[in-house]
Order: C-alpha cells, then sequence, then structure tokens
C-alpha cells in the first residue's frame, strides 16, 4: 500500500519533471501552431505542426524515410570506419616514428582547420556522384580528428612504462599492441564520439550539395518542388538521427569506459 | 625551415606526379598551373571579391553567434530560470546538422547573405553557449560568496570575475565554432549562391576548368588557416595572465 503509493507519487513527480523540462519546446510547438493558426506566415514556408506529422507518416509508410536514412547512414558510417582505421594505424606509427611526425605534422596543421566540404567538387570530379564520393568525403573529414586524438593518447603513455617494457625485452610491434594500442583505446573512443556527428552531418551536407540520393538528396529534391512539409520531415529526421547516435555513444562509453567523467556531455 | 620542409616535398611531389604522367593533368592539374591560375583570379579579382564575401559571411556569422552565445550562455549559468528555459531547447537542437536549415532559410530569405550567415550564427551559437556555461559553473563558489560578501555590484562581478574566469572555455567554444563557420558558409554558397568562395570552386568544377577548382580551393585553405592562427594568438593574449596555458605549454 504504502510502496504502491510512493510509486505514484514519484511517477506523477517524474511527469512534472518531464514538463518542467520540455515545457520551453512545447512553448515552441504553441508558437509555430499560432503563427499557422492566425495565417501570419503563408503555408508554403511555415507548414502547420500536423501537416508535417501526416506528411512524417506518410513518408514512413512509403518508405521514403527508411530508404534515404539507410543510404546515408551507410555513407557516413562507412567512411567513419575508413577514417578510424587509417587515423588510428597513421597516429599509432606517428607515436613511434620520428621521421614520420616530422613528415606528417605540417601537412596535418594545414589541413587540419581547412573546410572539408569544399572538396566536394573535386571528389565528384576523382569519384563521381555515387557512393564512393561521398564515403571517402566522410573519410577525409573524419581522419584528421581521429589521427589527432589517437596520438594524443599514444603519446601520453608515460615514458617510464615504454623503458621498463623495453628492458624486458619486449619487441616494437608487441609494444605498440600490448601497451600503446590499449592505452590508447579511451582516447580513440573519444575521437569516434566527436566524428559520429561530423561523419553524420558531412554525408547529408555533401548529398544536399552533390545529389546522389540518401537524406540529403532527398531533402534538396523536396525544396526545390516546395514541398514545405516533406521539407520538415527530412530535417526532423535528421535531428532525430543526430540526437540517437550521440546518446547512443554517451551510453556506450558509460559502459565500456565508466571512468571517464560525463562533463563534456552537455 | 626544417620544419616545414616536408609541405615542400608534398608540393614537390604533386607537381612531379603530374608532369611525369602518373596522374592525368584533367583529373589533378599540377602545382603551377593550379598557382597560375589563382594568380589569374587575383589579377581579376574575381578571388579576392569571392573570398571578401565567404569570409564576411563566415566571421560575421561567427561574430553574432560568438556575442549571443556568451550572452545566453551567461545568462543560464547565473539564473534558474533562463537555464530552465534554455537547457532544453540548447540539448534538442545540439545534434541537428545546422547545414539542413540550409534549404529551409533559402526558402525563407532567398538566396545570399541572411541565409548563409544565419546557418552560421546557429551553429557558432551553440558550442559558444556550452563554453560560456561550463566556464562560468566552474568559477568557485567562494570566490563569488567573497566577491559578494564584499558588496560586489553585478556588472562588476561579470567584468572582473565571471567572464576572465570563464574566458578559457568561452574561446575553447569559439575555437571549435571557427571550425564551424567556414563549412556551413561553403555549404550553402555551394547548395545555392551568387557569390562567395564555394560558388567559385563549384562553378569552375562544374564546368570544367579545374585548374581555377584547385586555385579557389587553396586559397580557401589558406584563409582558413590563417583565421585558425590568428585566433590562437588572440587567445594567447587573452589569456596570458592564465596559468594553466603557460602550465599546460610547458608540460606539452
Amino acid at each position: 500500500m504504502n510502496s504502491e503509493s510512493s510509486r505514484g507519487a514519484k511517477s506523477i513527480a517524474a511527469i512534472k519533471a518531464a514538463l518542467l523540462y520540455s515545457y520551453p519546446l512545447l512553448l515552441v510547438l504553441l508558437a509555430w501552431e499560432v503563427a499557422g493558426y492566425l495565417e501570419l506566415v503563408r503555408p508554403l514556408f511555415l507548414p502547420d505542426v500536423g501537416t508535417v506529422l501526416s506528411q512524417f507518416w506518410t513518408l514512413l509508410l512509403s518508405g521514403e524515410i527508411v530508404g534515404p536514412l539507410v543510404v546515408s547512414l551507410l555513407r557516413a558510417f562507412a567512411g567513419l570506419a575508413l577514417a578510424v582505421i587509417v587515423g588510428v594505424v597513421a597516429a599509432l606509427t606517428m607515436a613511434r616514428s620520428k621521421w614520420l611526425r616530422w613528415a606528417l605534422d605540417p601537412l596535418i596543421s594545414f589541413a587540419f582547420p581547412a573546410p572539408k566540404i569544399a572538396f566536394v567538387p573535386i571528389f565528384i570530379l576523382w569519384f563521381g556522384i555515387g557512393n564512393t564520393s561521398k564515403i571517402l568525403l566522410v573519410a577525409f573529414t573524419c581522419v584528421l580528428p581521429m589521427l589527432v586524438a589517437t596520438y594524443h593518447g599514444a603519446t601520453g603513455v608515460s615514458q617510464q612504462t615504454i623503458w621498463s617494457a623495453k628492458a624486458m625485452g619486449t619487441s616494437e610491434s608487441k609494444l605498440l599492441t600490448r601497451i600503446i594500442f590499449p592505452a590508447s583505446l579511451p582516447y580513440i573512443f573519444g575521437g569516434v564520439r566527436v566524428t559520429v556527428p561530423v561523419a553524420l552531418i558531412t554525408a547529408f551536407t555533401a548529398e544536399m550539395i552533390a545529389g546522389g540520393g540518401g537524406l540529403g538528396g532527398a531533402l534538396m529534391y523536396a525544396q526545390r518542388f516546395f514541398q514545405t512539409p516533406t521539407v520538415f520531415v527530412y530535417i526532423l529526421v535528421m535531428l532525430i538521427t543526430g540526437f540517437v547516435f550521440d546518446h547512443f555513444m554517451l551510453r556506450l562509453r558509460s559502459r565500456w569506459i565508466p571512468w571517464q567523467d560525463d562533463t563534456d556531455a552537455a | 625551415m626544417f620544419r616545414y620542409l616536408p609541405l615542400m616535398l608534398f608540393v614537390a611531389l604533386w607537381q612531379a606526379v603530374v608532369d611525369l604522367g602518373v596522374v592525368d593533368r584533367h583529373f589533378l592539374p599540377s602545382f603551377t598551373q593550379t598557382v597560375a591560375a589563382l594568380w589569374e583570379l587575383m589579377q581579376s579579382g574575381e578571388i579576392a571579391w569571392n573570398l571578401w564575401v565567404t569570409t564576411y559571411r563566415s566571421l560575421g556569422g561567427l561574430a553574432i553567434g560568438s556575442l549571443l552565445g556568451i550572452v545566453l550562455g551567461l545568462l543560464m549559468a547565473t539564473s534558474l530560470a533562463a537555464d530552465r528555459f534554455f537547457a532544453p531547447l540548447v540539448a534538442t537542437t545540439y545534434s541537428l546538422p545546422k547545414s539542413s536549415l540550409i534549404p529551409l532559410f533559402i526558402l525563407w530569405f532567398g538566396v545570399g547573405d541572411v541565409t548563409a550567415m544565419l546557418t552560421v550564427v546557429l551553429a557558432c551559437l551553440l558550442p559558444v553557449i556550452v563554453g560560456t556555461y561550463q566556464g562560468v559553473k566552474a568559477v568557485p563558489a567562494i570566490t563569488l560568496w567573497s566577491a559578494r560578501a564584499m558588496g560586489t555590484p553585478a556588472h562588476v562581478m561579470l567584468r572582473r570575475i565571471l567572464l576572465p574566469a570563464a574566458m578559457r572555455s568561452i574561446l575553447t567554444g569559439v575555437r571549435l565554432a571557427l571550425g564551424f563557420c567556414y563549412v556551413l558558409t561553403i555549404s550553402a554558397e555551394m547548395i545555392a549562391a551568387k557569390a562567395g568562395i564555394g560558388k567559385l570552386i563549384f562553378f569552375y568544377g562544374e564546368s570544367g576548368s579545374y585548374p581555377y577548382m584547385f586555385g579557389g580551393l587553396l586559397a580557401i585553405m589558406v584563409v582558413a588557416y590563417a583565421s585558425d592562427r590568428l585566433l590562437i594568438a588572440g587567445m594567447d593574449y587573452l589569456l596570458r595572465w592564465d596559468d594553466s596555458v603557460h602550465a599546460s605549454a610547458e608540460h606539452e
């Protein structure tokens, strides 16, 4: 009896907390709806919430959300996987080789702040407008942050540890696979977490610029034909996708590397 | 000099693979061709004009977004009501790819400055809000209590305590935002624009004048690199009093 009522109180408190948290979002939705109701803006520019939701349902049933979403996700994650492999291997090698460090350091520091999206026309020229050019553009955008993150981890191993291992006769390859790589793992994970949204954004944006299907392509197609409700649906899908993956990565981190604190979550 | 040797070697390699016919000139113009094309664009004033358009859109958007971000971050960190109002909005829009708003903004505002800059402002806003918020929240409560106990008025608190203490964190947010601002301007310009370096690169790519396309790309890479260096120099200057900067510099 007692536990029952306290459970009831708890769920009421939870509902209250949820309402308190989401009231600004509800206000925005209300303002959006009122603007449409009072005909302050033409529906061509801002369709009302109901129209967008029903369009969402229509597109979901017809497969016009899932299809492009899968295409975009495959591109983003294929590119990201490529970037992780290349970035980690390059960073670990750089951490152990003075010459490679000397050779790559100025190139990386010049290329790092460059807006990679400006390479879209070049990737179209080299690899066409299909999957290859998008996957490689995503990889190109993500590889430098991955490299830098891994390099920080790999060079963070204390010199004493390396000396001790060497004194005990550890070979260079064992040193890499048994000591430096495991020590860099949290940094590699941190790098992946930062680059997941970058990969998604790059895939979407490249599709918006160059076409070739995917969510970005579908969004531009809808905009060109002034199908504003569809435009809103695709923006919403991109938002949800980003949100879901960000939270997924956070959960993964708290499971795999629970000793890292959550201060940068925000 | 020795440090920059790899860059020169890279350029030499680029020149060699094209001149020796390893790579088809139609796929990759040589370095000298690219520089010659860039030089031509410079003389006609085409590159200067388009770079200027892209730069004021990017940095203008960055400036507006950063100012707004600092104000909102300060508000959220100091007022519970503001925090409760803005935090859910920030959390919801944080994971939205801002470039997805470009088609919508084109519909609303047409092609041009407003669309590009508004996207940049929105993209720059969030990292600066987060940076400011975390920076202000990290100010030790004892410092705040002491200042209040001594009767420090709010505007002095802001100028002498909160902002300087949060400066490092704010600037980290601004540097993150600098990375976004060129990307979004160029994305907007490539999707639809009348001017800007993104438009220029895309136009020459479409028309098959590849040396000019590479020339434009080289120009924007140099500008983005210079902006980043300039911001770092500015950060070092603004944080010259901060011991932790020197400590971390020595550590590396």
